[in-house]
């Protein structure tokens, strides 16, 4: 979209937001838009310039800075927002879909009021837009109540299955939920463990919100591990075949290291033996380990049990 | 004057105007941008009304009568946004969603985003609530979302208004890139990575191309309010694109049995969902399911380990016996190994 679309879509929404925050500041203004404090005061030197004919003094919008704060006196009709546009509701709409089916309900009542906000007359094409993304990710039903915890800063108890180890009950502070790769994690504080943990959402089993509350970190970033940017001084050294070797590169870009035979060889973390074993038998054949030795075990003794 | 200004001041003149305006009043009002020779001024016109109904302006022109005279007029009720009396929970997930997306970095239309979310928020107060939902979109190597990212913005606007694409595609299937004209029918995230489907010019069918993989794009620029294409009306995104390794469109449809013991017996519906489950002897859990790229699930059923078996039909047990031993022999003990004590 061109620039002066984005443009008039900001100022459209600028003035009635003052008028309805009379004395915002600055600072606030420009964080709600999303825009620099020099663009902000950029875009509210342009409104004074904006009216109607024949263009009297009182035709004028009249936005002004006090202070350091922003108020509008004459706001020229310009009291609410514009309706929202069919792409407006469509990206909304799509993006709701990431959390389905765990938003249930209140997603189908919120996208029926949605459309009620649009203008008629762009009713339709915002459905045409709608079908044109399909992001729903399969959410976990888990996801609704710990979005729910999280907001509330409300800790959880649930039964998790660590791989190879039977299920336990553990009792947890919510801090953040991450999708990777199409994978569902919840990082939080671990009373059980007492330590800081990464949860998968599908190794969890009756999940509750307590009322006992919290304060979370003002940091707390989950990080799932990821064999291309973790590696440490036990890396194992893995090739692939040819056929394999596009898609590796794809991941591992410059890391990977081109072979004569047009196969390739990356390095990866060994600290996880069931996730390395894991990930190489996904290749089905078209990957090896070279070295180390124990590695290059563990991965025959996986695929011979599968023989089995 | 500036566009963006008497743009604004033709929304201001607009809103209040009780009468239609006609267009000798909307030259006379700003002679020095609808002046000039008539065609020139039309032109203008008719780009800045374009501008307008994009923005949503609801801008229609009447043939006067006996009551009224010719000119456009707008129906503020359909201009003005109107409270959607939101509850708190259809607020939160609206939120939570739609500001997820737009912190993941790769999401189709995130300006479009950013603007519904400040719109449904306008009534809401000050309390909004963000909760710290992430997530890693787009991006299969890391730093690639900034890229991925632009991508989705350029297909998002050719979607919207039917252009088509110039793309440059890498397919891993191919040593080179091939270069493509697609008309983009629309966007789909599968596992956090983001596919294009549309009709390929080049293999004269619907195809579909990751994001990441597209190397150059472009957008026809060429009549930008004229449609280049209709998606058929037929057209469904979900059968183009695969949830899991096993979906992609390759073989007719087989169906395959699965036995899952141990800890994966009670977590069958969530590795292989919509598979029909049933409960056998000790714990065991049997999935069917139908599949289309039997090396895909074969690869997968192997990285799940020796408590996924398949049953049936013969042709995957087979399969996956064959990539079992493959793997096994490549990971034989080298000549001249130490054994270890």
């Amino acid at each position: 979209m061109s620039n002066v679309h984005e443009r008039l879509r900001r100022l459209l929404f600028l003035v009635p937001y003052v008028s309805k925050h009379p004395g915002v500041t600055v600072e606030a203004l420009a964080r709600a838009l999303n825009v620099s404090r020099e663009d902000l005061l950029e875009e509210l030197d342009l409104l004074t310039c904006v009216g109607r004919p024949p263009f009297n003094p009182d035709d004028y919008i009249d936005i002004y800075v006090d202070n350091d704060r922003v108020y509008v006196d004459l706001d020229q009709r310009l009291f609410a927002p514009p309706r929202l546009t069919a792409g407006e509701a469509a990206a909304l709409a799509a993006s709701a879909e990431l959390l389905r089916p765990a938003t249930g309900d209140a997603l189908r009542s919120a996208l029926q009021k949605l459309e009620g906000i649009i203008p008629p007359a762009a009713l339709e094409r915002f459905r045409g837009m709608y079908r044109k993304i399909d992001a729903s990710a399969e959410a976990p039903e888990a996801l609704g109540p710990l979005t729910r915890a999280i907001l509330e800063r409300r800790e959880v108890m649930f039964d998790y299955a660590s791989p190879g180890r039977p299920s336990e009950p553990r009792r947890v502070r919510p801090y953040e939920l991450l999708s990777h790769r199409g994978q569902w994690y919840l990082q939080g504080f671990c009373h059980t463990r007492q330590d800081a943990r990464l949860f998968r959402l599908d190794r969890m089993e009756a999940l509750a919100v307590t009322d006992t509350a919290f304060e979370p970190p003002p940091n707390a970033r989950a990080d799932v591990p990821n064999p291309a940017r973790s590696r440490t001084e036990a890396s194992v050294r893995v090739r692939f075949s040819p056929i394999a070797a596009p898609y590796v590169k794809e991941r591992f870009g410059r890391d990977a290291r081109p072979l004569s035979d047009g196969g390739v060889e990356v390095l990866v973390a060994g600290d996880s033996e069931r996730w390395l074993t894991q990930w190489v038998l996904s290749f089905g054949g078209e990957a090896e380990v070279v070295e180390p030795q124990a590695a290059r075990a563990a991965v025959a003794r996986a695929a011979r049990a599968s023989l089995g | 004057m500036d566009r963006t200004e008497r743009i604004l001041d033709l929304v201001a003149l607009l809103l209040d105007a009780r009468e239609p305006t006609s267009w000798a009043e909307l030259r006379e009002h700003f002679p020095s941008d609808y002046g000039g020779s008539d065609d020139a001024a039309e032109r203008k016109f008719e780009r800045d009304k374009a501008e307008l109904v994009e923005l949503g302006f609801p801008l229609t022109y009447v043939q006067g009568d006996d009551e009224r005279r010719d000119g456009y007029i707008v129906d503020r009720d359909a201009y003005y946004l109107p409270e959607a009396d939101l509850s708190k929970e259809e607020l939160a997930v609206l939120y939570a969603a739609g500001s997820a997306a737009l912190a993941s970095g790769a999401f189709p239309g995130r300006d479009d985003l950013a603007h519904a979310l400040r719109k449904i928020g306008f009534f809401a107060g000050e309390s909004l609530p963000t909760p710290r939902v992430r997530m890693e979109l787009g991006a299969v190597q890391e730093g690639q979302e900034k890229e991925v990212s632009a991508r989705l913005e350029l297909l998002w606007d050719a979607c919207a208004t039917h252009k088509w694409v110039q793309l440059v595609y890498a397919s891993p299937k191919h040593p080179s890139v091939t270069e493509r004209r697609v008309d983009p029918y629309g966007l789909a995230l599968r596992r956090g990575v983001w596919t294009l489907v549309g009709h390929c010019h080049l293999r004269g069918g619907l195809r579909a191309f990751q994001v990441h993989r597209i190397r150059e794009l472009k957008v026809n620029t060429a009549k930008p309010r004229t449609a280049d294409f209709e998606v058929p009306a037929d057209f469904s995104l979900d059968a183009h694109v695969a949830y899991f390794p096993w979906q992609h469109r390759i073989h007719a449809v087989e169906e395959v049995v699965l036995r899952l013991s141990g800890a994966l017996a009670s977590r069958a519906a969530g590795l292989f969902p919509g598979a029909v489950l049933e409960a056998a002897e000790g714990g065991v859990v049997r999935a069917r399911l139908p599949v289309t790229y039997l090396d895909g699930l074969i690869r997968f059923c192997l990285s799940l380990g020796a408590d996924c078996r398949v049953e049936s039909p013969e042709g995957a047990r087979s399969r996956l016996h064959d990539m079992a031993t493959r793997i096994v022999e490549k990971h034989a003990p080298e000549v001249g190994d130490k054994v270890s004590a």
